[in-house]
């Protein structure tokens, strides 16, 4: 803008102490989540068999909310991207949540032999291509990994917040390039478990089946749901002071020109997988789409196409929207909702389930609130924004 | 160092710079246009004459095959796509880097970008077309490529277009025009500055047709910012569709080891690992010989050294997840197909490639590394090779031991397989050569615009 760096106001972090408007959303977050999570566990006692298949497909829904904002985050460190620095301690924050996540888990492991074919020793009696998988899929190993899954995105988040705090106080830009540093090893990693996860807690609902763009495509649905969550974040908080002197409709635009990004990679891993199957027609593949496009589960899949990609990417295309962080939030409305679609389509057939059950819905909803209300909580513990991070000035004149 | 972490708040410290300081607008220009208009060094001469006649070797190779047939080559019963695939999807990788630095960079405003989109652009142009060789010769009769266009005929005769070979004559064909056209549009600003410059009659007047009349106004100057900005928006897409098509040629077959739904990220990120190869490989000795170091600067080749090791991690993990899944996947074909692979006949190549792609750009998480041009330019001379065998190890040993073990059988390729291939890297060396003798090989134009001056226009006018 106008000023030179030599007279540039330089920002303490208490100037971007978090409003106590953030308050609200958290209240409303808690009340959504405690009526929904109350309502599941009467469900639970009614059907637990029903209560684990929600279970699963809602927790593998919100996961995808911090651990894509981990990814984000570290890609932000990698890349030194102006766009990220605006929206650096949302993302921080949502990391943040990960004991919450780690607790949440407990249930899928509870629900273990309900959810997981492999798990039951009639099965392996019969199956041998199912019991050749044993020394993978196996309860001890399967828990093993949780651990190690878990252990490696803590350690992540754990470092990156901790740098990104003690900046605020000193001002040290070494600890950015520390950041930078670990985010590169961080972002292989986080790919590499986050892939293992996708195996174990969706891909092995149905055992016979691989496939080994799996872990990618997974992966690429994270991310797309994190840019999808912090969006309406951005707009709320760009609504009041101190963020609102900060976030300008480019900022928006980059978020939105992301998202795209995100919602093409999504598409493309998932188009690659779908047109190899299907060109292959070999049986051990291609049922997995077979049992996905039979029925109404075909009609799904259409929405999936047309909602999940076709219209988001028609709309993001546009640059009014993309601007516009009101509008911008409504296409990331559609994206998180199809996000949840997504995993569903993909998880349920596997699961047996005869219909859309009333907790499928519910499910996301208490997740989602409650996950919501501890992400509150931590966003409103920090100031919004790194003021020491090197590439502020850039950030905050960002065309 | 230690002075500079006691400022916070100071950009400059924490990206080296992408030119190096002192340099003006008028400098710039006269460096870069003094490589073309000056005389020709006595070691190009020398340089292209090895280039050349490794052309003259291809050539050789070319006619031998036109009067004989392919059974010049190694191929055999089971391994009926050896060296001509292998080069085809070696060199089209290569082409990946160009591309994206020319357009993705573009439109991401990397400005770092400037020096060494014009060569990466020119390297993807003439890698592309030591690729397209390759289909055309495979074809027994080349003189009936056509065949392969849907071209209505009295015969009825079309091709089959849910095979991803004829995917590939369109996407290859689409790469090959796209790029030609942005590598030219690029280049008729400075077209128009040699013509300016350049002293003989005949220079002036070459250079003057092919600068199509530019003249540098601010209609030109918008003109061309359109114009650029689409071709990188189309050429975008094509870093990611090209390489793809490429791997469904594997993919959408049935064949243990082939068929893997990793294969279309995994290829691209590969295209672009080997092409960033490349691209250091061309700019380390470039920028030596025309004393350019002040240009192609040390951050770039520690941007180019990241993007590689990005890129080859992706490439490892392709390794990786192919590996397990043909375990998970509980199928005896694809875990006979890994084991064969790993420890069976070919099991040197493997290693050598392991050895290549995943061990050797470990030295590039240091900082050190990245930092000292001869272990760049050593390490994307491993990533060169690497690139060339993995598509080997892909090829050949899925398919050399196929389902029926009568027909297995060894493969190699013959001295005609080898003449074939090393006269393909003489033909994109001269053209290299000749490229860089007769066109300006940094973008004169976009390095002015990156200079410190530009910005200060740019500030002084809001």
């Amino acid at each position: 803008m106008t000023s030179t760096t030599a007279t540039e106001a330089r920002y303490a972090p208490s100037d971007f102490a978090p409003p106590s408007a953030l308050a609200q959303p958290q209240r409303m977050a808690a009340i959504v989540g405690a009526v929904a999570a109350l309502a599941c566990a009467v469900g639970a006692v009614l059907d637990p068999a029903q209560f684990f298949r929600s279970y699963l497909v809602g927790y593998l829904y919100i996961l995808g909310f911090p651990m894509g904002c981990l990814a984000l985050a570290m890609l932000h460190h990698v890349t030194k991207g102006a766009w990220g620095v605006v929206i650096r301690r949302i993302l921080e924050a949502a990391t943040r949540t990960l004991p919450f996540m780690v607790i949440l888990f407990i249930p899928v492991i509870v629900g273990m032999k309900e959810l997981f074919v492999w798990t039951d020793p009639e099965v392996l009696a019969h199956d041998d291509l199912i019991a050749g998988k044993t020394p993978y899929l196996n309860v001890t190993f399967f828990l093993i990994r949780a651990v190690i899954i878990f252990g490696v995105w803590g350690i992540l988040a754990f470092f990156l917040n901790r740098w990104s705090l003690q900046q605020d106080e000193t001002g040290d830009n070494r600890l950015s390039l520390r950041m930078q540093g670990l985010s590169g090893a961080g972002i292989g990693l986080y790919v590499l478990t986050a892939s293992f996860a996708s195996f174990d807690w969706l891909m092995s609902l149905d055992p016979h089946w691989f496939s080994s763009i799996y872990g990618v495509y997974f992966v690429g649905g994270q991310a797309l749901t994190a840019m999808a969550f912090v969006i309406p974040v951005a707009l709320f908080l760009s609504r009041q002071a101190p963020m609102d002197k900060v976030f300008r409709p480019s900022h928006f635009q980059d978020y939105g020109k992301l998202m795209l990004a995100f919602t093409m990679l999504w598409a493309y891993f998932s188009l690659s997988q779908f047109l190899i199957i299907w060109s292959g027609n070999l049986p051990e593949d291609v049922s997995w789409y077979m049992t996905r496009t039979a029925g109404k589960w075909l009609i799904v899949a259409q929405a999936i196409m047309f909602l999940h990609f076709g219209l988001p990417f028609l709309l993001l295309l546009n640059t009014d929207i993309k601007r516009s962080a009101r509008r911008l939030s409504i296409v990331a409305g559609l994206i998180l909702v199809m996000r949840w679609v997504d995993l569903y389509w993909q998880a349920a057939p596997a699961m047996k389930v005869a219909g859309l059950h009333w907790m499928d819905v519910v499910m996301p909803l208490a997740l989602g609130g409650l996950w919501l209300w501890v992400f509150f909580w931590q966003l409103a513990r920090r100031p919004l924004l790194p003021v020491h991070e090197p590439f502020l000035k850039e950030a905050l004149h960002h065309e | 160092m230690a002075k500079k972490r006691t400022e916070p708040d100071r950009p400059i410290q924490m990206r080296h710079p992408i030119i190096a300081e002192g340099h003006t607008p008028a400098t710039v220009t006269d460096q870069i246009s003094a490589v073309v208009l000056t005389k020709t060094p006595r070691w190009w001469y020398v340089g292209f004459a090895v280039a050349f006649s490794l052309v003259m070797v291809l050539f050789m190779a070319l006619a031998q095959l036109f009067v004989k047939g392919v059974g010049i080559w190694g191929l055999n019963n089971p391994v009926n796509w050896g060296f001509a695939i292998i080069n085809f999807v070696w060199w089209i990788g290569i082409g990946h880097a160009g591309t994206l630095i020319s357009a993705i960079l573009l439109l991401l405003r990397q400005n770092w970008r400037n020096s060494i989109n014009r060569f990466a652009e020119a390297m993807t142009l003439f890698a592309v077309a030591c690729a397209g060789l390759f289909p055309l010769i495979h074809m027994g009769r080349p003189w009936r490529f056509y065949y392969m266009l849907p071209i209505p005929n009295t015969f009825d005769l079309w091709p089959q277009f849910r095979s991803p070979l004829i995917w590939d004559v369109f996407a290859v064909t689409t790469y090959a025009l796209v790029s030609a056209l942005f590598w030219y549009v690029g280049l008729i600003p400075d077209l128009a500055t040699l013509r300016d410059r350049a002293k003989n009659k005949f220079a002036q007047h070459a250079y003057g047709i092919l600068a199509a009349g530019w003249r540098g106004s601010s209609r030109h100057w918008h003109n061309y910012e359109v114009a650029s900005m689409l071709l990188a928006g189309l050429a975008t897409p094509l870093v990611v569709s090209v390489h793809t098509v490429v791997s469904f040629d594997f993919a959408a077959s049935q064949l243990p080891g082939w068929h893997a739904t990793i294969f279309p990220p995994y290829f691209v990120a590969g295209a672009v690992f080997a092409g960033f190869a490349m691209v250091i490989t061309l700019a380390v000795p470039l920028r030596a010989l025309f004393g350019l170091n002040d240009f192609i600067t040390l951050r770039h080749l520690q941007n180019m050294a990241k993007v590689m090791l990005a890129t080859g991690m992706v490439v490892s993990y392709g390794y990786a997840i192919e590996i397990f899944m043909a375990w998970y996947s509980g199928n005896g074909f694809e875990q006979f197909m890994i084991t064969n692979r790993i420890g069976g006949p070919y099991k040197y190549a493997w290693f050598a490639l392991i050895l290549c792609n995943v061990l050797s750009i470990q030295l590039l998480w240091f900082k050190r590394v990245r930092k000292s041009v001869p272990m760049l330019f050593v390490v994307a001379m491993f990533v060169n090779v690497g690139m060339w065998l993995e598509r080997f190890v892909i090829i050949v040993t899925s398919l050399h031991r196929d389902f029926l073990p009568s027909s297995w059988d060894m493969y190699s390729g013959t001295r005609w397989d080898w003449a074939t291939y090393v006269g393909t890297i003489g033909l994109f060396l001269a053209l290299m050569f000749l490229f860089i003798r007769f066109l300006p090989m940094i973008s004169i134009f976009e390095m002015r615009m990156i200079l410190p001056e530009a910005d200060e226009v740019k500030e002084g006018k809001k």
